[in-house]
């Protein structure tokens, strides 16, 4: 962590005066690496008794992996655990318990037909002669729920019967039965309505004042500036920022941190005056209930059509909605004029769209088939007579899409699974390309995907666009949707915030419509 | 396009996340000159010599089979005409479960699992064997059996494809449901199959060899090239491998998850009639476990119980291997709990050094390769 | 329904696959009992009516023509007379199963109870039950181990059926004068019980006579599985003198083996004693030129058994005032000579 581009601020900063006590928690340069991936890849945290701890960034990020491996789930590769000053490596999620660690996951572990008492003692019973004392464990649950004002829930319940609110609390109360001296909280509030928010806040100050130390993840900026007291902020598996003041650290900043804006790209030129054709896609008050509302947008024929929005903002479900992946409530989408049929990719795809989506390999790729039959996919069935593919044919046609698009390896009979990011990428890309495709939903088409392959990736949506294919596209990035789109749409929400011609935007703009939407209140939509 | 980053754009403060396929791909397979390099035997070694590469680990195993029977008992195999009778022997005994493997096969490279076959293979004997279907003669039991065993495949698809059932769930009720139609059929009897056609299937030799390996031979072949050069194979290979992959790119993934399932009720027909020919009659319990032995070849023959990869094949070989097996314990009079045994362990084996093949092993090769080179 | 636009309906409904509907409609010939196995016996007045007598009944519910032949009797056996009610229960697939329908049956209050279980041994218990409840029990086919579990016995003599099959093979190749025969086993499902005693008995019997079991296979009693181990056997055994074959269901493919592998050098002595098996006999026209019986026909005597018991009264021709304990079918050699004197007894 030498250098830091954009702002050259210091990565780790003097704690915040309102921290106090000592620490209790210390990761150095922690390293994770799955097959494929490497999830962490030079952590640091710092986390104080009493304080709560705020772990911001996207999916993708590193944020699951780093709490398994302070769970005990995972080992670090490398890199160094401290935790109460001693270096400490969790064999199993029961030592990290027992060394006073407890974790409350978002699909909440609990056993829902055993009874509140039987949940928070889950593995560590009090027992005598083998036989479960009863009495004694509905009491402490009791004093525990008490502790943690809730002393309204029955320990003799069972936990299927509770609200997903009553869950949560039956889990912190697990991790206060093992006496835990720091609790991780994974994203606690998304199961919660938003005055339910409210009494998790208050249980949590409740906790830090007795000196226990919480780390809390959650995707939402309000709920940190008003529970957190430090940031530590993750991108691909690594602390791009740590122990920034929660409450005061702009929200620009934290969010170009987590978005990463590390590098600058190159964007191919815009082509003057180029005139844009018909209108090829006419999306009209589509709406699915819980994830976006009334949307509507065109594109042109030859026009790049970039949407910014944070992750949660319902831009991937309404690319997929639009692809008819998903049934759409309410709303129409026109394809040159003619309704698609909802519900239906079969439909779409014949009407000419084509989709890059967001998960490139579990939702894109047949990972150990090879290059050819990935790039043929959508299209196989052209190449064959009665069904029968001519193979040469089809090899041809995918060779020819390798070869324009430049990808590495060029022999198509390898299996997709050895390509990197880039060129995987490619392989979609090229798959809607020989489908001779008129409209491409390219969802986060860059994400893992390294510079130089970026840059290549640009061209050739550009080099598409011009020779008259119209492109939707979502990107976390903000500068990657203002240097590569036409036309900006902001989505915050699930609602289209603005719409407007990509010069007329700068980063910091979209930035703060989509995180706040307040300062912005009233712009056109 | 540049391949040197141009000067505006600053690197990272560290570099980017190694996807290790990437390094992978730098690194052994290297440049296309170098794959050209290798030529063909670069082929053997990638990822679609792999079938390949298993097969002819069966087919080792199979003549390690032979060399069992032969010094088990050299009496037998010293006389070519007894081989050639015994090999005929083996491939008839594969016959049936081979034409219901095939169709086993296809569903589970596309994603599903059919537990119903052996009770297809009975109704539609069964059914075919009524005496008021024999009375339509050769034709019409055909016709009744290969009907059947479609339907039946249809109403498993249909639950499966479009009633969102676990497949394991629909055909294991599709297990029992038949049985119990068939048993209702028959009344519990055996029914004799009166028809000279239909039991000279089993009795015929064309040009030295059983019509019953000729109907194994076409069904493998047209099962081969279904899966490996038509689009209905390809979306077979689509759909169990990536379904969502499949579903986005436009493929009508429970249409063919539906033909899937009907492909097996058909080849479950197909078998009806040829096992009815053999026992020259049919019953509610024939086939019995036929399930079992389909999927266990299936899974020896290399192919993904998960879906997305396998071959045709390759299931055909696991079947020979079982059929041998068999034989190779009748010819010594060795006791059918042993041979169960043996079966097991077959399995048990089969699948360990796949595991081993897919992990330390290939990796061993292609370090091992790099290395060399 | 005519003969006729039954066929039509049947073959059309499998055209378009409705199975379930017409099923109800399909019927073979066979599954009728002969009327001899339903003759009521008419020594000592024993056919005349008396007390009403409810007999419970219970036997597997497995596809088997043996099994079949079993339930049809006793039902055809019921209906012969005037005085017997019959409440049958099917004991669905195991003996966990058939031990629940026993229990619906006792609450139906029956005078005697006719059961066939799946397993003696594990329905023992049950046999024990309902006699101190005061229920006799007719125990069918597979013994109770605890005599105080039934009241009657009635069964087949499996041991006996190895025995003469095993005399059998021994005279015919004593009368062809062959030495050293090889002489070859097809048995049913080895795993249960009476498959071992059939074999046993078979064997010491051959032992007896200087002869011994050259190979033997396992089948599982269905035409199928019968049809896959001859092939295999005929495969071990390129020249055999004598076959026995456990079960006459299973020998329907046991012999289409035979004929595919043209094989005729030998003779084969069934099991049980099928009408199919007894018309192979007869006619003379395939190796089959014996069967040992088991015959299904004891379902029929268990339920007179049981109306005589629940009625009080002893057997005809017995001295006795009550029907005896134990009751060992012999099984019979069946042979071309006196094949048509079984033949009502085959099923």
């Amino acid at each position: 962590m030498s250098e830091q581009p954009d702002s050259g601020a210091p990565l780790v900063e003097a704690p915040a005066d309102t921290v106090a006590g000592e620490v209790v928690l210390r990761l150095t340069d922690v390293v994770k690496t799955f097959p494929g991936v490497r999830a962490l890849d030079g952590v640091q945290l710092e986390v104080r008794a009493g304080e709560v701890h705020c772990l911001l960034g996207q999916n993708g990020a590193g944020k699951s992996t780093l709490i398994k491996v302070l769970a005990g789930v995972h080992r670090p590769d490398s890199g160094l655990v401290e935790w109460r000053g001693q270096p400490v490596s969790f064999a199993n999620p029961q030592a990290a318990m027992r060394a006073g660690i407890a974790t409350i996951y978002q699909e909440l572990d609990l056993v829902a037909d055993l009874s509140v008492a039987e949940n928070a003692f889950l593995g560590h019973e009090p027992r005598r002669l083998g036989f479960v004392r009863r009495g004694q464990m509905a009491r402490h649950t009791r004093q525990i729920l008490g502790r943690l004002g809730h002393a309204e829930i029955p320990p003799g319940r069972m936990v299927r019967a509770l609200p997903a609110a009553g869950k949560q609390v039956v889990s912190m109360a697990r991790a206060l039965s093992h006496e835990a001296r720091l609790i991780i909280m994974d994203e606690p509030s998304a199961v919660l309505a938003h005055d339910e928010v409210e009494n998790l806040f208050r249980i949590i100050r409740e906790l830090t004042a007795q000196g226990i130390a919480v780390i809390y993840i959650s995707h939402r900026l309000e709920e940190i500036r008003e529970i957190g007291d430090r940031v530590t902020v993750l991108k691909d598996g690594r602390t791009t920022a740590a122990n920034l003041p929660a409450r005061d650290t702009p929200t620009r900043e934290l969010v170009s941190r987590m978005t990463g804006r590390t590098i600058e790209y190159v964007f191919p030129d815009r082509p003057e005056g180029s005139a844009l054709g018909e209108e090829l896609l006419q999306v009209e008050g589509l709406t699915r209930a819980g994830e976006f509302a009334d949307v509507s947008l065109t594109v042109r024929a030859g026009e790049i059509v970039g949407i910014a929005g944070l992750v949660g903002s319902g831009r991937s479900e309404l690319m997929e909605t639009i692809y008819g992946a998903r049934r759409a409530e309410s709303g129409t989408v026109r394809m040159a004029g003619r309704a698609l049929r909802p519900g239906s990719v079969g439909a779409a795809v014949r009407a000419g769209l084509g989709m890059a989506p967001e998960e490139r390999k579990s939702q894109a790729l047949l990972l150990g088939e090879p290059i050819y039959r990935n790039v043929t996919l959508a299209t196989f069935s052209r190449y064959a007579r009665f069904g029968f593919i001519d193979a040469g044919r089809e090899q041809a046609e995918a060779d020819r899409i390798a070869e324009s698009l430049e990808m590495r390896p060029r022999d198509v009979r390898r299996a997709v699974r050895t390509l990197s990011g880039g060129n995987q990428q490619k392989v979609v890309v090229g798959r809607w390309l020989l489908g001779g495709t008129k409209l491409l939903l390219l969802d986060e088409p860059t994400r893992g995907v390294d510079v130089g392959a970026r840059a290549e990736l640009y061209q050739v949506i550009r080099q598409l666009a011009a020779e008259g294919v119209g492109v939707l596209l979502v990107s976390s990035e903000v500068p990657e949707v203002l240097g590569l789109a036409d036309r900006v749409l902001v989505m915050r929400e699930g609602r289209v915030v603005r719409t407007a011609q990509a010069g007329e935007l700068d980063e910091n703009t979209v930035l703060d419509l989509v995180m706040a939407g307040s300062l912005m209140e009233g712009a056109p939509a | 396009m540049t391949d040197s980053p141009p000067a505006t754009t600053q690197l990272p403060a560290q570099s980017p996340p190694v996807d290790p396929a990437e390094t992978e791909a730098a690194g052994a397979h290297a440049t296309p000159s170098h794959a050209a390099a290798t030529g063909r035997l670069s082929w053997w070694h990638g990822d679609s010599g792999e079938g390949a590469r298993r097969n002819l680990a069966l087919v080792g195993v199979l003549v390690a089979l032979f060399a069992i029977g032969a010094a088990t008992r050299s009496d037998l195999y010293s006389n070519p005409d007894w081989v050639w009778a015994n090999m005929l022997s083996i491939l008839k005994l594969a016959s049936v479960v081979g034409v219901v493997t095939v169709g086993m096969t296809f569903v589970i490279i596309g994603g599903g699992i059919d537990l119903s076959v052996g009770a297809i293979v009975a109704l539609a004997g069964v059914w075919c064997t009524t005496v008021a279907t024999q009375s339509f003669g050769a034709g019409g039991m055909i016709f009744t059996a290969i009907v059947v065993g479609v339907a039946v495949g249809l109403v498993n698809g249909t639950l499966i494809a479009y009633g969102r059932l676990v497949p394991f769930i629909a055909t294991l009720a599709m297990l029992v449901a038949a049985r119990g139609l068939a048993a209702e059929i028959s009344d519990k009897q055996t029914q004799i199959s009166q028809n000279s056609t239909i039991n000279g299937i089993a009795s015929t030799n064309l040009l030295g060899i059983p019509v019953l390996v000729y109907i194994l031979a076409a069904v493998v072949i047209a099962g081969w090239v279904l899966l490996n050069r038509t689009t209905f194979g390809r979306r077979t290979v689509a759909v169990g491998g990536n379904p969502e992959a499949a579903r986005l790119a436009g493929i009508d993934v429970k249409r063919h998850t539906l033909l899937l399932y009907a492909l097996s009720g058909l080849c479950c027909g197909i078998a009806a009639i040829m096992l009815t020919a053999q026992a020259t009659s049919a019953q509610a319990g024939m086939a019995n476990l036929y399930e079992l032995d389909a999927i266990a070849a299936v899974i020896i023959g290399g192919t993904l119980l998960s879906g997305g990869r396998g071959t045709i094949i390759g299931s055909l070989l696991g079947v020979i291997i079982f059929a041998t097996i068999t034989n190779l314990f009748a010819i010594n009079g060795l006791s059918i709990e042993a041979q169960n045994m043996v079966k097991g362990g077959i399995i048990v084996a089969a699948v360990l050094i796949q595991q081993v093949q897919f992990g330390s092993l290939s990796l061993f090769f292609r370090r091992n390769r790099l290395t060399t080179s | 329904m005519t003969q006729h636009s039954r066929r039509r309906l049947l073959f059309g409904g499998a055209a378009v696959g409705a199975g379930v509907l017409l099923s109800a409609c399909t019927s073979n010939e066979s599954s009728t009992p002969t009327e001899a196995q339903t003759k009521a016996a008419d020594g000592g007045g024993n056919a005349e009516p008396g007390k009403q007598v409810t007999i419970g009944f219970s036997a597997p519910a497995e596809s088997h023509g043996w099994i079949a032949a079993i339930t049809n009797n006793a039902k055809a056996q019921a209906g012969a007379y005037s005085d017997v009610e019959l409440k049958s229960v099917e004991a669905g697939a195991d003996a966990a199963a058939q031990r629940a329908a026993l229990s619906t049956l006792i609450s139906q209050k029956p005078d005697v109870i006719v059961l066939l279980p799946f397993d003696g041994k594990e329905l023992n218990s049950f046999g024990l039950e309902a006699m101190a409840a005061g229920i006799p029990v007719v125990n069918l086919d597979r013994a109770f181990p605890d005599a105080k579990a039934y009241r009657l016995q009635i069964k087949g003599d499996n041991y006996g059926m190895g025995v003469s099959a095993a005399n059998f093979i021994a005279e015919q190749l004593k009368a062809k004068g062959v030495s050293n025969p090889v002489i070859a086993e097809i048995a049913g499902m080895d795993a249960l019980e009476l498959t071992q005693e059939r074999t046993k008995g078979f064997n010491d019997t051959l032992a007896q006579h200087g002869l011994k079991v050259a190979n033997r296979r396992a089948a599982e009693f269905t035409v199928d599985t019968g049809q896959r181990e001859a092939a295999q056997l005929l495969q071990a055994l390129p020249k055999i003198d004598a076959i026995w074959n456990h079960d006459d269901d299973q020998g329907v493919g046991v012999l289409a083996a035979i004929s595919q592998a043209n094989r005729n050098e030998f003779f084969m002595v069934g099991g049980a004693g099928s009408k199919k098996a007894m018309e192979d006999i007869q006619a003379d026209n395939t190796v089959l030129k014996a069967t040992v019986t088991y015959s299904p026909s004891m379902a029929s005597s268990a339920i007179s058994l049981a109306r005589l018991i629940g009625q009080g009264r002893g057997m005809g021709d017995l001295v006795e005032l009550q029907v005896p304990k134990e009751i060992v079918l012999a099984s019979e050699t069946i042979t071309k000579e006196n094949a048509s004197d079984y033949m009502k007894l085959g099923f």
